[in-house]
């Protein structure tokens, strides 16, 4: 009397597996769940155990043979007394957990959670497999007390798309509790606006809590005479716009400013990686862009190697990409500095948060008329200049004051003489 | 509150090492000696490849991606060639499905599935399944072909189930042009941080990484 080895039923819709190796032979000794076989289907490969002890008095398929979920693969003689003769049941697929006939099946996690939220297991709908209490059901039921349990999806059948998190167990779903908790102490008052931070948002926050905990900022301020900028911005911005359909702003004076002061101090252009202060020989300059969804940083890549039409063309290319939700992971790769440009609209200046793990930041402010004073054939005057401000956030633990200032005033100097080529 | 599936972060584990010690849990697992586990870790660059593997689908040969340092595996494991690498946060389940009650492996690669996209809603990444297509898809809105941005694939010894999935949190996307993942032609992979448009840093990997926690102790735990 034999047993036969069967392909089990290994999952809804899992008509059929293909045998994928034998790892016995026929005469071979088996014991009791001893891997027998491995059987592919798609994306899962299972190993199916010896139903009984005994001897492989035949195998019935095939490597590489495909067979229906039921099929006989194989036959095991059982071994002396110990034989349960004639059985011939599954081999993977032996018991399935009964249904028990004094209460609904749940999960040991479900049970606690009820018996924890004093939730009658009797009234909850099973969303599990084969109709089992999960842990998920016991909460919305506890949830939702009054209204008759509702089963919650845990396994849909049809496409879906979470666009939104769900609101059992999510840490994103507000609750004026976990609100509470979180605001230590604050009590909501009428009309507070609680406003859950989206996942982007607390991205954002992870980097400017980990680039403020990291590295010790510092910031230095240089007040910048623009005339010559705003002269030769003047003075090509006309042709420019008709040659390349985009404005020349000011921005690409600053990066082809900085890119060389960069040269002239390396310091600026590092990373601190672990134990060692990395200067990096590329200078690739992110150029932070605010977008409808936040704060994105994409970079010129190479940009001393560009003129300063090339910077204005890769710099209109990156905001208007940024602009149009274009912007590719590669594209925010690699950046060595940063120069930030807030806009207009009353900014004198303001220090900016270091992007990791760069060691520096430029930010510009306004570019506003004001009186100040020149020396001209040993007279001082009072004369309208239009100036800027530009700050420098520098990390403390990489560069001293001495390079950081010199960076900052060099950059001021290369403005300020404005011998730009366009 | 007891737990059904321990979690644990085991940083960057060679593929050989993690498939050794997944083995040596399902025994465990089998012999009562532990519970269900999802091992989270990172493989330094590896090529694997299952029996069903055709040649076409590796486009760089194997010995040049050995001198570039690349780890080649040849698995007893169905499907077809995958790649893992730095970015991407792998999870081993070793999970006893017929003491969850569910001895039903279709049902565990839909909750797998599902728990992935739990976690990617909690990314503000919009995900779904794709029915006959075991993974999960990003749909790209300017094009009617979903991207790829997690891999699913399971073993079972009896109804103790290992491997699990392959989700693309960070990483270097262009890693993947020496193979066809999966075999699926003309099937883009894409990321996290790609679908987000953030930089690829360890900040959002370990964002992923929480998510990932987070969905499936709720679901599984």
């Amino acid at each position: 009397m034999s047993v036969a080895v069967v392909l089990p039923e290994l999952g809804e819709s899992v008509t059929e597996g293909t045998i994928a190796k034998w790892l016995v032979k026929e005469g071979d000794r088996v014991e009791i769940d001893q891997p027998l076989v491995e059987v592919t289907t798609d994306k899962v490969d299972a190993e199916i155990p010896a139903p009984e002890s005994g001897i492989v008095s035949q195998i019935l398929a095939a490597e590489g043979e495909t067979v229906p979920v039921g099929t006989a693969i194989a036959q095991i003689d059982p071994s002396g007394s110990a034989a349960t003769a004639g059985s011939a049941r599954p081999s993977a697929a032996p018991q399935q957990a009964p249904a028990s006939a004094d209460g609904p099946r749940a999960t040991p996690a479900a049970v606690h959670a009820a018996s924890d939220a004093g939730v009658d297991l009797g009234g909850v709908a099973g969303s599990g497999p084969s109709g089992r209490i999960m842990k998920s059901d016991v909460a919305s039921a506890a949830a939702a007390p009054a209204a008759s349990a509702a089963p919650a999806p845990s396994i849909p059948a049809a496409p879906v798309v979470a666009s939104a998190p769900p609101a059992s167990g999510s840490t994103h779903g507000f609750d004026e509790e976990r609100a509470r908790r979180l605001f230590s102490g604050y009590t909501l008052q009428e009309g507070d606006q609680v406003k859950p931070m989206s996942p982007l948002r607390k991205i954002v926050a992870d980097h400017m809590v980990y680039s403020k905990r990291t590295a010790p900022h510092v910031g230095t301020v240089a007040e910048i005479d623009m005339g010559g900028i705003v002269a030769v911005r003047n003075q090509h911005k006309k042709a420019f716009k008709q040659d390349h359909g985009y404005s020349l702003t000011f921005l690409p004076f600053i990066v082809h400013a900085a890119v060389r002061a960069l040269r002239e101090f390396p310091q600026l252009n590092a990373s601190v990686i672990e134990d060692a202060i990395v200067e990096k020989r590329v200078i690739h300059v992110g150029i932070a862009v605010e977008t409808e969804k936040g704060l994105v940083v994409p970079v010129v890549r190479h940009a001393d190697r560009l003129s300063l039409a090339g910077l204005a063309a890769a710099v209109e290319d990156l905001s208007a990409r940024a602009r149009n939700k274009k912007i590719s992971a590669d594209d925010l790769k690699g950046g060595t500095f940063t120069i930030s440009n807030p806009g207009r609209n009353g900014n004198l200046y303001g220090f900016a948060i270091i992007n990791q793990p760069q060691v520096g930041i430029l930010r510009m402010g306004e570019l506003v008329k004001r009186p100040v004073v020149r020396s001209a054939g040993g007279e001082d005057a009072i004369v309208i200049r239009p100036m800027m401000h530009l700050a420098l956030s520098y990390d403390h633990r990489a560069v001293d004051g001495a390079p950081a200032n010199g960076f900052l005033f060099r950059v001021r100097e290369l403005l300020e003489e404005a011998e730009f080529d366009l | 509150m007891s737990s059904l599936l321990q979690i644990d972060w085991l940083g960057t584990v060679r593929y050989g090492e993690a498939l050794d010690q997944q083995k040596s849990l399902v025994e465990d697992r089998k012999a009562g000696r532990s519970g269900d586990r999802l091992l989270l870790l990172e493989h330094p660059p590896v090529v694997t490849l299952g029996r069903s593997t055709r040649p076409e689908n590796i486009r760089t040969p194997l010995d040049e991606l050995q001198a570039r340092g690349i780890d080649v595996h040849e698995v007893a494991r169905g499907g077809d060639v995958t790649y893992h690498g730095r970015g991407q946060l792998v999870g081993y389940l070793v999970a006893d499905l017929e003491a969850r009650g569910a001895a039903d492996v279709t049902a565990w690669l839909r909750g797998i599935e599902a728990g992935l996209i739990e976690a990617l809603a909690g990314l503000g990444v919009a995900s779904r399944r794709i029915e006959g297509m075991t993974g999960v898809y990003v749909d790209d809105p300017e094009s009617d072909v979903p991207r790829k941005i997690a891999s699913i694939g399971v073993g079972l010894r009896g109804w103790v189930s290992y491997h699990g999935f392959a989700l693309n949190a960070t990483m270097d996307l262009a890693e993947f042009a020496d193979i066809v993942p999966c075999g699926l032609q003309g099937v883009e992979m894409t990321s996290v941080a790609k679908e987000l448009g953030l930089a690829s840093d360890a900040l959002l990997f370990d964002r992923c990484r929480s998510a990932v926690e987070a969905a499936f102790a709720s679901r599984f735990g």
